[in-house]
C-alpha cells in the first residue's frame, strides 16, 4: 500500500474516440513535466479523433470520403494513415480493408497508430518508461512503476472481467482484436460478410498500428489466419477460435 | 528415594501443566490484559467474580490429580498459572473491546451504481452495472452484478466444457493475476467506468 502511494510518474484515463485511453507514465519526472507529458498524449488522441473519427461529419476523413477534399489537400497524417492501409491491404492479402464497409474506415488501424506516435513522443521526450493503452490496444516501453517489466493480460474471450494470458516486456506494441465486444464486426472484404472462425486475436510487435491491423485481418481471415500470422515475421500471436481453444507462437512472451 | 520420585513427578506434571497453559497464548493474553483491562472496561470486573470461582474449581482439581503431594514450591506456581486457566473463561470480557476494533468493519456497506449500456458508437450490445464494497472511507472491492453477455456467450461457455477432450491447441483458461493493463477490453469498459463512476458518487 505505501508502494502504490509513493510510485513515480502518473496516471491518467480519458473517453477519446469512442474508447478508453489509458496513459501510464513511470517515469520519475517532476510532477509539472509529467502532467505536460500526459496534456500532450491527450491532445493528439484528440487531434486524431477530430480527424479520423467516421462518427464525425466533418472530421477530415469523412470529407475525404464524400470527395469534398482531395489527396494533395489532405493533411500529413492523413496521407500517411492513407498509404498505411494501402501497404497493409497488399501484406494482408486484402484481409486489412480500410473500405471492408463500402466507405473509408481506417479505425483498425488508426487506433493503434495513434497510440505508437505517442509512446514515440514519449519516448523522444526522455519519459521512457510508460504504457498506453488506446482502446484495449497497448504499448508499452521501459519498466512500470514497480521497478519491473510491463504485465499485459489478454483479455478473456469469454469473460470481459477475466485475462486468458499474461505477456510480459518493455518494448511491445499488443494488439487484440476479437469479436467478443461488438459482435461480428469484422468483415470478410471478399465475401462481405461477418467473419467465422476465429472469437479472438492477439498480435504482438513494435508497431502498434501494423500489430493491429493484422490481428483485424487475421480475424476476417478466419481459421486460416492462425497459419498466416505463424509465416509473419517479427510478430508472435495468440489466437481463441470459436471453439474456445487458445493457439499461440512458440516465442510469445508469456508469464505466470 | 520415594521423595526424590515425587518431587522429579511433581516438577513433571508442573512441567506439563504450564506446558498445557501454555499451549493456549489467549489464555495468558488475557492474563496480561486483564490487569489493565479491568478499570477500562466496567464489563470486565462484573464477568470476572463470576468466571474465577468456577474456574478456581477446576484448577484445584487439576492441580491434585497432577501433583499428588508434590512439593509446596511447585504449587504456589501452579496457582498463579492456573489463574490464566481460570481466566479463560472470562475471555468473553476482552472481547468486549475487540468488538470496538471490529465496529469500524461493521460499517461495510455496499453501494450500487447505475447500470450503463455497452456501446460501440451507436449500437448497443450489452448492459453493465458495478456494485462498490465499501469500509469506512475505502472501496475494499468492486462487483460486476452485470456484464454483456447473451446466447452466443452461452453457447459458448458450453463449448468451453465439452471442449476439454478434444484435440488441437489447448483449452483456453482464465490466468488470475498482477497485471499492469490489459490488451482487448474496450467498450465493456467504458460501461464499467461509469457504472463505478456513479457508484462511487453515490457512496462519498
Amino acid at each position: 500500500m505505501p508502494a502504490a502511494l509513493i510510485r513515480p510518474g502518473l496516471c491518467r484515463v480519458e473517453q477519446i474516440m469512442g474508447t478508453t485511453i489509458t496513459l501510464d507514465l513511470a517515469d520519475d519526472l517532476p510532477p509539472a513535466t509529467l502532467r505536460e507529458l500526459a496534456d500532450d498524449v491527450f491532445a493528439w488522441m484528440r487531434e486524431v479523433d477530430g480527424r479520423f473519427s467516421t462518427y464525425k461529419p466533418d472530421s477530415e476523413v469523412c470529407r475525404f470520403d464524400r470527395g469534398e477534399v482531395l489527396l494533395s489537400e489532405a493533411s500529413a497524417d492523413l496521407r500517411f494513415v492513407l498509404e498505411a492501409c494501402a501497404d497493409l491491404w497488399g501484406a494482408t492479402d486484402g484481409f486489412f480493408d480500410a473500405y471492408a464497409t463500402g466507405r473509408l474506415d481506417p479505425s483498425g488501424f488508426v487506433k493503434g497508430w495513434a497510440a505508437q506516435v505517442a509512446s514515440d513522443r514519449l519516448l523522444a521526450a526522455g519519459a521512457g518508461n510508460h504504457c498506453v493503452n488506446s482502446g484495449g490496444d497497448v504499448r508499452v516501453r521501459g519498466l512500470s512503476p514497480s521497478g519491473e517489466p510491463w504485465r499485459i493480460g489478454i483479455r478473456h474471450p469469454w469473460d470481459a472481467m477475466a485475462t486468458c494470458l499474461v505477456l510480459t516486456g518493455t518494448d511491445l506494441a499488443v494488439a487484440t482484436s476479437g469479436v467478443y465486444e461488438r459482435g461480428r464486426h469484422v468483415l470478410d472484404p471478399r465475401r462481405g460478410v461477418p467473419a467465422g472462425g476465429l472469437r479472438s486475436v492477439t498480435v504482438v510487435g513494435t508497431d502498434l498500428g501494423v500489430a493491429d491491423a493484422y490481428a483485424t485481418a487475421a480475424l476476417a481471415m478466419g481459421v486460416t489466419g492462425i497459419g498466416w500470422l505463424d509465416r509473419l515475421d517479427d510478430h508472435t500471436h495468440a489466437v481463441v477460435t470459436d471453439d474456445a481453444r487458445q493457439y499461440h507462437s512458440v516465442s510469445l512472451p508469456l508469464t505466470d | 528415594m520415594r521423595r526424590a520420585f515425587l518431587a522429579i513427578t511433581g516438577l513433571a506434571a508442573s512441567t506439563t501443566a504450564l506446558v498445557v497453559l501454555k499451549g493456549s497464548p489467549e489464555a495468558t493474553q488475557v492474563a496480561q490484559n486483564l490487569p489493565s483491562g479491568q478499570p477500562v472496561n466496567p464489563a470486565g470486573p462484573g464477568a470476572d467474580p463470576s468466571a474465577e470461582p468456577a474456574a478456581d474449581p477446576a484448577a484445584a482439581a487439576s492441580t491434585p490429580s497432577a501433583a499428588p503431594g508434590a512439593p509446596s514450591s511447585p504449587t504456589p506456581t501452579k496457582t498463579t498459572t492456573a489463574r490464566p486457566s481460570g481466566t479463560k473463561t472470562t475471555t468473553k470480557a476482552p472481547s468486549a473491546p475487540r468488538t470496538t476494533t471490529k465496529a469500524p468493519q461493521s460499517t461495510t456497506r455496499r453501494v450500487t451504481g447505475a447500470g450503463f449500456d455497452a456501446k460501440d458508437g451507436s449500437e448497443t450490445y450489452g448492459y453493465v452495472q458495478v456494485q462498490i464494497v465499501v469500509s469506512g472511507n475505502r472501496i475494499v472491492d468492486a462487483v460486476a452484478l452485470s456484464l454483456p453477455s447473451g446466447g452466443e456467450s452461452d453457447i459458448h461457455s458450453g463449448d468451453v466444457r465439452s471442449s476439454y477432450d478434444g484435440s488441437g491447441g489447448e483449452v483456453v483458461r482464465k490466468q488470475n493475476a498482477n497485471l499492469n493493463t490489459v490488451s482487448g477490453a474496450t467498450a465493456t469498459s467504458n460501461a464499467y467506468k461509469q457504472s463505478l463512476r456513479a457508484a462511487i458518487e453515490q457512496a462519498f
